[in-house]
């Protein structure tokens, strides 16, 4: 069984990589939490005497294990964050320049997908709308302007990994990059009404020439 | 003497102002709204289970039905079960008796407070008798969903045909549950700080009722933008004001700062007076000291302060500053570390233990670990920005949050409820039920959620009424099966609160008669009779020691009470 859905992008391995890490920090974590739990519910009958229960710790002495304790959490906190923050960077903080650029506009209920036109530019008189079929090229930099028209949607693409609310009245350029071709989702994340639950988009990644068939053929119609 | 006469039921019910009277008027409110809100999650778990026609009970779920059913019942789970179960019935029960005094410093306002309560329970009930349908835009109630189903797109043009809407209804049961709630911990604050018995200092105070003050605090510094963001959105709705209308210069994402600033705040009001009361059972179990009672206090006030400053962890993907969620990031994963201290403060009341496995210890118990292991560290998951990337929205974040909300509400509350029960009702609940009880509740929760932590990990996504769109991603026979182990072990789940209400009014009918101090435990509401009188003591008690001298060397039993010198 697996744990994750595949993943089709540099990306989306990192982050279940991270998954791991946090999970082994948890891990360590709770092996030695479940220790302090379960020890004292064995020994408990066995004879203390009143001196040796009468634990008050209240004094810094006293309470050395839990000091220590928390400082190994802070140090793995620490540590989860110092790997987790440049995968943060590079996806949220930084836009390489673009491959190509295509917008994607959530609708109650439906994914609106705007292509650039034979000029390559978007936003221009040429654009081409297209319903809920997003084809992108495989192991290109591909630029999404995500906006919604009416009510908070989110792009949600579970192999890519990849997130973003859409949002009427802005627009929020993200970037993906996949590695994989075939047939994936588009989910809307983000409840907006009664068809949610059909709100679903499929994109295509396609490697560069059959994209480019179909990108010819969209044109045409 | 007068004040010691028992009064009759309307007298009871209806005009009495003792705390006693009121606490129990909240439980069973609480009691009648959980119904509620487990029919909810029993109805709409079934569909996803096992398909939307002819649900035992309810008939077919449409899915406009489905997602009014998933708000109203995390609506109802947090401010009509949470909210009243820890703060109101834990306070009103337990400060006056605690800290040695006879009534509230406001017994009318309480009284007020109550019926105030009662009135937002049936504001947001008559919200499923409006022509459009109870509101179902989740409970965060993001605009422009919240404003109406079709964003300001509305339709609906007139000033009644939008009052008369599930949304407006929604808002106002909120606003007047805050109300309520306001009044309420107004007199628990002011009632710790001046009724304290002779003796009290506030470092000999009962670690539930610090829990519960800093719980009500927090929630009055936190409740002030939620109240101005729900006052914008009321007039969104009602007269077109455009607050979060982002085509007429306002903004959606200032709803979701505004309620978030309120709505992390909340899993620690709520957290709190729980993790207090298992603070005092861990303690009178294992027959020792809170251990570290003046650490854990600064580390909960810590937490509550940094639980002010993390509420954008909720937006990492909603489209605000990417730079400004590294920092939230952080301060999210910084908060394991007050909660670690607390924790292993408790593990430290064990240590060396001489144990008692009475039903309240394993609620207790089962609540700390549920909630640690689970919930707290399920925390770090969804704290790292990257991953909540991948996370949010989805089956993960539900069962986290179920594992925090749950272990608090439910877990706490029960081992609350066991371990006071004795002193309100004057009656020992059965102890046989009560284990089973435990175990099942215990088991089939965990049943429940963690197949939806790997069906999260899986990508699926929430609040969906149907998954059969996501053909290959989600509807695999073992996503198939992994829904249904959920659903079946939440009937199960359900079933077994039934064995509580049974042993709940047959034990306070005719339990086994409980002493004053059934279970040896130091603090002042254990010197009284049970239950207390009208008045609670007399005569009133002087306090002479903190609530933990368990195990005191110099002294001959294994407790040693309060006003025992």
């Amino acid at each position: 069984m697996n744990i994750f859905p595949e993943s089709i992008s540099q990306i989306g391995s990192e982050m279940d990589k991270l998954f791991w890490i946090i999970t082994a920090v948890v891990g360590i974590a709770t092996v030695i939490t479940l220790f302090l739990f379960i020890y004292p519910i064995v020994t408990r009958k066995r004879n203390k005497t009143k001196e040796e229960m009468y634990m008050v710790g209240n004094s810094h002495g006293k309470r050395k294990w839990i000091y220590i304790g928390m400082i190994l959490l802070f140090l793995g906190d620490m540590y989860i964050l110092l790997k987790e923050h440049p995968i943060w960077e590079s996806v949220e903080q930084t836009l390489p320049d673009p491959d190509f650029k295509i917008a994607i506009i959530g609708k109650q209920w439906m994914w609106n997908i705007i292509y650039p036109g034979p000029d390559g530019k978007l936003y221009t008189d040429d654009d081409i709308m297209a319903y809920n079929e997003l084809h992108v090229p495989v192991n290109k930099v591909v630029h999404m302007d995500i906006k919604a028209l009416d009510v908070v949607h989110s792009v949600f693409l579970p192999q890519a990994r990849f997130k973003q609310d859409a949002l009427p009245g802005r627009t929020i350029t993200r970037w993906i990059k996949l590695n994989k071709t075939g047939e994936y989702d588009i989910s809307c994340a983000e409840i907006c009404g009664t068809g949610h639950s059909i709100m679903r988009g499929t994109m295509y990644v396609e490697d560069f020439n059959t994209w480019k068939k179909t990108m010819a053929n969209i044109y045409k119609k | 003497m007068d004040t010691h006469k028992k009064h009759g039921f309307w007298h009871r019910y209806f005009f009495s102002l003792d705390h006693k009277d009121i606490g129990f008027q909240y439980l069973l409110t609480a009691m009648f709204m959980a119904a509620f809100g487990g029919f909810f999650v029993y109805v709409f778990r079934y569909n996803l289970a096992f398909g939307p026609n002819d649900i035992p009970l309810y008939g077919d779920l449409a899915a406009k039905q489905y997602n009014q059913l998933v708000t109203n019942h995390g609506a109802i789970m947090i401010f009509w079960v949470g909210m009243p179960i820890l703060l109101a019935v834990i306070g009103n029960f337990l400060i006056p008796i605690m800290i040695g005094t006879d009534d509230m410093a406001f017994p009318t306002l309480n009284k007020i407070s109550y019926w105030v309560f009662l009135l937002s329970c049936f504001v947001l009930l008559a919200g499923f008798m409006m022509p459009t349908g109870a509101f179902g835009g989740g409970w965060t109630m993001y605009p422009p969903l919240s404003v109406s189903d079709f964003g300001y797109n509305n339709p609906n043009t007139t000033f009644w045909t939008n009052f008369f809407t599930g949304n407006t209804f929604f808002l106002l049961a909120v606003a007047l549950e805050f109300i309520s709630m306001l009044m309420g911990g107004i007199n628990f604050v002011v009632t710790t700080l001046n009724k304290r018995a002779k003796g009290m200092s506030l470092m000999r105070l009962p670690l539930v009722v610090w829990m519960v003050n800093i719980a009500n605090l927090l929630f009055m510094f936190s409740v002030g933008p939620l109240i101005a963001g729900a006052f914008m959105l009321l007039m969104d709705i009602l007269v077109g004001t455009g607050f979060f209308d982002a085509y007429r210069g306002g903004d959606p994402i200032l709803w979701q700062h505004l309620f978030w600033f309120f709505g992390h705040p909340e899993v620690y009001v709520l957290l709190l007076p729980s993790i207090g009361a298992v603070g005092e059972i861990i303690s009178t179990f294992s027959r020792k000291p809170l251990f570290g009672y003046k650490m854990v206090i600064l580390m909960v006030i810590i937490a509550a302060i940094l639980s002010l400053v993390v509420w954008a962890h909720h937006q990492f993907v909603s489209g605000i500053d990417p730079g400004a969620a590294n920092i939230f990031s952080l301060l999210t994963i910084i908060i394991s570390i007050p909660f670690a201290g607390m924790v292993l403060s408790y593990l430290g009341t064990l240590w060396k233990g001489n144990i008692r496995f009475e039903t309240p210890m394993l609620w207790a118990l089962g609540m700390l670990a549920t909630f640690t292991f689970f919930g707290g560290f399920t925390g770090l998951h969804l704290g790292s920005n990257v991953f909540d990337i991948y996370a949010h929205d989805t089956y993960f974040v539900i069962a986290h949050f179920h594992y925090t909300l749950f272990p608090t509400v439910f877990l706490g509350g029960f081992a609350a409820f066991y371990y006071w029960f004795p002193k309100f009702s004057g009656r020992m609940m059965n102890k046989t039920l009560g284990l089973i009880h435990f175990w099942g509740t215990f088991i089939f929760f965990n049943s429940i959620f963690i197949p939806l932590f790997w069906l999260g990990l899986q990508g699926q996504h929430r609040r969906i009424y149907n998954y059969s769109a996501w053909n290959d991603l989600l509807m695999q026979p073992e996503h198939i099966m992994a829904r249904q182990i959920a659903t079946v072990s939440l009937i199960f789940l359900l079933l077994f609160q039934f064995v509580f209400l049974f042993n709940f009014f047959y034990s306070i009918k005719k339990g086994k008669k409980a002493s004053k101090n059934p279970w040896e435990a130091n603090t002042l509401e254990w010197q009284t009779d049970s239950p207390p009188p009208h008045g609670n003591f007399d005569p009133y008690p002087v306090v002479q020691r903190w609530p933990y001298d368990y195990n005191h060397p110099e002294k001959e039993l294994d407790y040693c009470p309060q006003s025992e010198i």
